[in-house]
């Protein structure tokens, strides 16, 4: 957030009313959806408090799903609508919690700060004329800058509610937005307001960050432009995808040697992440499937310590990968460096070769980044502590038999916010935690 | 302009930066300048010729990366539109009409 956005947040009003919800949901991610469309049906009023402009989380962003290689947007763009039209569900975005004190047991009093899209909600059409006016080109964060957006901008084409956001920081207050759009809806008199909620219990489903790899200096993130994420990977790969086809972001050319280096960012005591991120094999593989498919002629190799495909039908999809041409090489990628033409050199230890140093070139480097925890919410309790292990993630009540209840009683926890872990246990997760928070209900109000 | 008797509407844009006294900051301006060079550059580049990448960095004198990520940029607001590839693996684009 920028200097103009904290100025104008400075003069948030407190609303007098307070409103009232059996559950809060903080998190509009795949854990906070399925838990509100759980206990929406089950006849709960839910407030799903997200603090993008849209939600969707990190899944929506994804090409497909592991091991079945589903659409990902597929299974989530409904799960999105669906929670955007249910009678049971108040979806508020682009806002955030700032403090949740507990009076009692099934009594949560929550402020909640509503930031200006500079937009109004019930006017704007999503038409993106106000996108097309706007003279401002800044990097796209929903494609991690693979390619620009304007100052005034539609999040992507299928965000959830389909409404224009106004980038008052990089918004040089010439108006074209204004006057483009037809149906008059952008209003930059819009102020932040306070929301004041009560509810019963809440379910924390705020997910994870990505390792800004960018620490990890051997890497050359952020140096070479042949060197990617594989969030951007993904995104390449997706069918509503930066470009128009895979492609390097050193010169746009089709890449024809490929590199993953796997535990980029976890597994890793020298970055301060030591944990394993317990998806990134999986998704490298998928990705390297993918890329046979869309590169038939491109060699794919990925780079790794210790393969884990732990789950069902894991193991046999890594066979399938190998089965199509994908190459393993076990060794810890040390260092990259630049080559000519945008070419980046690897430099590994070949474990399996009698651990010598071995250097490759390829043209596109992926690396797999690792998950890290996003615990910022733990700051609005007031008056209770949300326990977090020594890593960040949320602390379980207890890990075997209750991982989805916290160190708060009416508090639940779904998703990443509790560890790395995939789609299908992060569903599961939600449910759990949905389920959970019916009990607890059930229980206080008698 | 309104109609005749009334005064022009004041966009609300100006009306808050008028209140809070808001300005883009310097580098932001001079951002902008330089993506209005980019552009004019790149869009002149392929006008009436499709032109890949590399082609189109020699004839602006921007770099690749640059190009591209103006090109896509351009593509994805339906402003370019690609014409075909070469043997090299290199896609060509052109302004669209």
């Amino acid at each position: 957030m920028g200097e103009i956005m904290e100025k104008i947040l400075a003069s948030a009003v407190e609303e007098k009313n307070e409103k009232e919800y059996d559950v809060l949901i903080i998190g509009g991610g795949i854990a906070g959806e399925e838990a509100a469309l759980d206990l929406a049906e089950m006849g709960f009023k839910v407030l799903l408090v997200e603090k993008e402009p849209s939600i969707g989380g990190h899944m929506f962003l994804l090409s497909k799903v592991f091991p079945t290689l589903d659409c990902a947007s597929c299974i989530s763009t409904p799960r999105m609508a669906a929670v955007a039209h249910h009678p049971n569900i108040t979806l508020m975005t682009y806002s955030e919690v700032k403090e949740i004190e507990k009076r009692g047991e099934g009594d949560f009093r929550v402020k909640i700060l509503k930031k200006p899209r500079f937009v109004e909600e019930s006017l704007c059409t999503g038409c993106a004329q106000c996108e097309s006016a706007c003279p401002v080109i800044v990097p796209k964060e929903y494609d991690f800058g693979l390619r620009g957006r304007k100052a005034a901008y539609i999040p992507f084409d299928t965000a959830v509610p389909k409404i224009a956001v106004i980038d008052i920081d990089h918004c040089i207050f010439c108006g074209q937005c204004e006057i483009a759009c037809p149906v008059g809806a952008i209003n930059f008199l819009q102020k932040p307001k306070i929301i004041k909620v009560k509810v019963g219990a809440i379910i924390i489903a705020t997910g994870y960050k990505l390792f800004p790899i960018g620490r990890k200096k051997e890497y050359m993130f952020g140096k070479l432009a042949n060197v990617i994420t594989s969030m951007q990977m993904d995104r390449l790969l997706a069918p509503t995808r930066p470009y128009n086809a895979v492609l390097r972001p050193f010169d746009g050319k089709e890449p024809m040697n490929i590199a993953f280096v796997l535990c980029a960012g976890s597994r890793d005591r020298t970055v301060g992440n030591p944990l394993c991120s317990q998806v990134c094999c999986m998704y490298s593989i998928k990705q390297a499937q993918l890329l046979m498919g869309a590169l038939p002629l491109a060699d794919i190799t990925i780079y790794y310590m210790d393969i884990r495909a732990f789950g069902k039908g894991f193991e046999e999809f890594y066979q399938q990968a190998k089965d199509m041409g994908v190459i393993f090489i076990k060794g810890r990628v040390a260092k990259i460096e630049p080559a000519e033409n945008g070419d980046v050199v690897v430099y590994y230890e070949d474990i399996e070769n009698g651990g010598r140093l071995k250097k490759a070139v390829h043209d596109l480097v992926v690396l797999s980044v690792g998950l890290l925890p996003n615990p910022d919410i733990a700051k609005a309790f007031k008056n209770v502590k949300l326990e977090l292990d020594e890593y960040g993630w949320i602390k379980p009540k207890d890990e075997n038999t209750n991982p989805v209840e916290t160190s708060i009683p009416g508090v639940f926890a779904a998703g990443c916010i509790v560890g790395p872990k995939d789609i299908p246990d992060t569903v599961v997760e939600a449910a759990a935690a949905a389920a959970h928070v019916a009990a607890y209900l059930k229980e206080v109000r008698g | 302009m309104g109609a005749k008797g009334t005064r022009k509407r004041k966009l609300t844009v100006h009306i808050l930066r008028d209140r809070l006294g808001l300005k883009p900051s310097k580098e932001l301006i001079e951002t902008l300048k330089k993506q209005n060079e980019i552009k004019n550059k790149i869009f002149k580049a392929i006008k009436d010729e499709a032109k890949t990448v590399p082609e189109i960095a020699k004839e602006t004198g921007l770099d690749t990366t640059t190009v591209f990520w103006y090109l896509m940029t351009f593509y994805r607001h339906g402003l370019v539109e690609e014409v075909g590839k070469t043997d090299e693996g290199y896609f060509k684009y052109k302004l669209k009409r």
